[in-house]
């Protein structure tokens, strides 16, 4: 019998987490928790789960889950980690990490101090282009990270976006750091394995977007980010956008010898490489390079998406694999805690300057 | 008498404000989430001279917001509903905010739920038409859906929301009348129900074929849910609403197309639906859900099964359409060339 998984937490994120882990044949979803019944009724319904809970307490004693999915709002990751590391489980957390960074530091000393693995859902890392990224840089394609550039749109009329506007009760705009602090760790996480900086300067600046004229789509909320990181060795713009189209999701990381484009969202990476012809020729065979690239990259797609293998949060598969591999092995998780928390601390600075009166 | 409309500011909550003080009821609480659509209910009460038009604000979300809205009313008009969304969304539009409009109801102080009917407007949705077999007639009498899970999630969400006033009316005490209304058009709603089909890519699905469309048009179902949710015999009752020259599915794409704009349309029999559907169903799984299973086999049996319909229970407490077919089609399809026209 392979891991026991819970998931506490029944609102819309879950559902990809419920279908993820049912990908895994290795484990097994035991059960699902929310504080409101209808919401863990509908979920355990709609997905055949054996058993649902509105007490988390009573969950994790009655079925002694090995892996406790944490997906409610960040408010109460602190306090269900530690009752769930205090019941013997491993977790993976929904993102953002915490409210604040020294929540973040203590949700994972938590996890360390009782000997349990711990990871968070920065998914996209683990997306095919993302891998095939980390596979030129370690084998010095790239060269030496120079600079990097993170995008990340945002789509206000989308499914996630519509609710948030519908309801000025909703979770997102009760954190203090409001729609940022929600997409941020997947601007951030992105730019971290290239800075690797404890406390990189950072110049952040946010307001509403008006592009076009009219009225903001986004009401009273700030929904333009835009911040400059410089560490020692490495730079990044992040940039987050609710105006910009196509909604998308990019990384470009300069390097010293060459520079790659990831693109999240249509799963392509192209290498735009160094001249190597003289003069004008030089300028000539770049862009069929590149062409080469996009080609090779759509065969890619094309076969990934035959072996079904193309689902929108494959990525999230692969980081479950991992982590419960890690656990049945254990062997360091898939996301180093250090990571996470110098994530955790540049939002954090980020937040301060964006909204002062708040992070204090 | 105190009446609280909620969904009051959306498309058919507008008719049923306004059928209401059509027939009398002056005193009316109108629960609304958005303030940009007061005005509109606002002008139209000007129509009815004496009429009292309170509007509150809120989400149903909130358990405060319940108990505000639910205050001092006996009559309760539930539209407010989840139409789109994640699933979870759905539930918790649909559900949750019914559960706890019904909790308020059953805490409310000084005014006891026993001395108040509640008028919830449910669907066809929540019917079981698949164990029924092709062509059965849906009324009053047919089961609900056994297996909601299999369908798609606005009925599951619909069928649960249903069940809950009902276990609420066992354990309050209330007076208890569900409307099932088909479809609902008319200016200010959509064009296609997937009644007719679905909108894929560039191309649009036939899948209604020469199917009936259950169609009731918003004022007349409007109409429907004030004459049934006020009348004497009807607590503790269900009606099917739906008009009463229905035109088949084909016949409404085709006029569609002649008034509103040229669509490309495919037209498949309802033998291939079933295949295309099997197909899916097969890839789906076998893809572990690579591409979603938005047409299976017991969803199209559901939708497009050729099922005829009833609604000689609500016309036996008197309701009449107020407007026909023949009117409420072309009235629909000039609003939806408009939109086009704008867009």
């Amino acid at each position: 019998m392979g891991l026991k998984i819970a998931i506490v937490g029944c609102g819309k994120i879950a559902d990809a987490h419920v279908e993820e882990i049912k990908k895994i044949p290795s484990v097994q979803l035991g059960a699902v928790c929310d504080l409101e019944p209808i919401m863990a009724e509908q979920l355990a319904a709609r997905y055949g789960v054996p058993c649902w809970y509105c007490d988390v307490a009573s969950m994790l004693e009655v079925e002694k889950p090995d892996v406790l999915h944490i997906t409610t709002p960040p408010q109460s990751h602190l306090s269900l980690t530690r009752q769930a590391v205090a019941a013997g489980c491993h977790i993976f957390l929904e993102k953002p990490v915490a409210l604040r960074h020294c929540d973040a530091e203590a949700i994972i000393g938590t996890a360390i101090g009782a000997g349990r693995k711990l990871t968070v859902n920065y998914w996209p890392r683990f997306e095919a282009p993302a891998l095939e990224l980390r596979r030129l840089y370690e084998t010095g394609v790239l060269g030496i990270p120079v600079h990097v550039e993170s995008f990340l749109g945002y789509d206000l009329g989308g499914e996630y976006g519509t609710a948030l506007k519908r309801d000025p009760e909703h979770w997102v705009h009760r954190l203090p750091g409001k729609l940022f602090q929600n997409v941020l760790d997947h601007v951030l996480n992105k730019i971290t394995p290239f800075l690797d900086d404890e406390e990189p300067f950072i110049q952040a600046v946010a307001y509403r977007g008006n592009a076009g004229g009219g009225e903001s789509r986004s009401g009273e909320l700030l929904d333009e980010l835009r911040v400059i990181i410089r560490g020692a060795q490495v730079s990044a713009y992040a940039t987050f956008s609710a105006h910009a189209r196509p909604v998308g999701q990019t990384l470009r990381v300069y390097g010293t010898k060459n520079t790659a484009h990831v693109d999240f969202m249509v799963r392509t990476v192209a290498l735009e490489r160094k001249q190597t012809f003289p003069s004008a020729l030089g300028r000539l065979f770049p862009p069929f390079l590149v062409a080469k690239d996009y080609l090779r990259q759509g065969l890619r797609n094309v076969n990934s998406f035959s072996h079904a293998r193309f689902h929108f949060f494959d990525g999230l598969r692969r980081l479950l694999n991992e982590f419960y591999l890690c656990i049945e092995k254990d062997s360091p998780p898939p996301i180093a805690y250090g990571e996470i928390l110098r994530v955790s601390a540049m939002m954090e600075r980020i937040l301060e300057q964006v909204y002062p009166e708040v992070f204090v | 008498m105190k009446v609280l409309v909620t969904g009051a500011g959306g498309f058919l909550g507008f008719h049923v404000v306004e059928r209401l003080l059509a027939h009398g009821y002056t005193d009316i609480r109108c629960f609304l989430r958005e303030r940009a659509k007061a005005e509109r209910l606002l002008e139209m009460s000007q129509l009815y001279p004496g009429s009292q038009l309170e509007l509150c604000y809120g989400n149903l979300r909130a358990k405060s917001d319940c108990v505000r809205a639910i205050a001092d009313v006996s009559l309760v008009f539930h539209l407010a509903a989840g139409l789109k969304g994640s699933p979870a969304e759905l539930f918790a539009d649909s559900v949750v905010v019914s559960r706890n409009l019904l909790e308020a109801l059953e805490t409310r102080d000084g005014f006891p739920a026993q001395k108040t009917r509640v008028v919830l407007v449910s669907s066809f949705g929540v019917y079981g038409v698949v164990p029924l077999g092709r062509g059965a007639r849906i009324d009053e009498r047919t089961p609900l859906e056994d297996h909601p899970e299999l369908r798609d999630t606005y009925s599951h969400s619909k069928l649960r929301q249903e069940q809950l006033f009902w276990e609420y009316r066992q354990k309050a005490g209330f007076e208890l009348v569900v409307l099932r209304p088909g479809v609902i058009y008319g200016p200010g709603g959509g064009a296609f129900s997937s009644r007719v089909g679905l909108q894929i890519g560039p191309v649009f699905f036939h899948l209604g074929g020469s199917n009936l469309l259950p169609l009731a048009y918003v004022v007349n179902c409007a109409e429907a849910i004030v004459v049934a949710g006020t009348h004497p015999e009807s607590a503790g009752q269900a009606y099917n609403v739906h008009d009463d020259d229905l035109p088949t599915a084909s016949r409404y794409l085709r006029e569609y197309k002649r008034h509103v704009k040229r669509i490309r349309s495919i037209r498949l029999p309802y033998f291939m639906t079933r295949m295309l559907a099997w197909a899916l169903e097969r890839y789906h799984r076998r893809s572990q859900g690579q591409l979603p299973a938005i047409i299976t086999r017991y969803k199209a049996a559901a939708a497009w099964g050729g099922n005829t319909f009833s609604n000689a229970k609500l016309r036996a407490l008197g309701w009449r359409p107020l407007v026909a077919t023949s009117d409420a089609m072309p009235a629909t399809f000039e609003y939806l060339k408009q939109q086009d026209q704008r867009q």
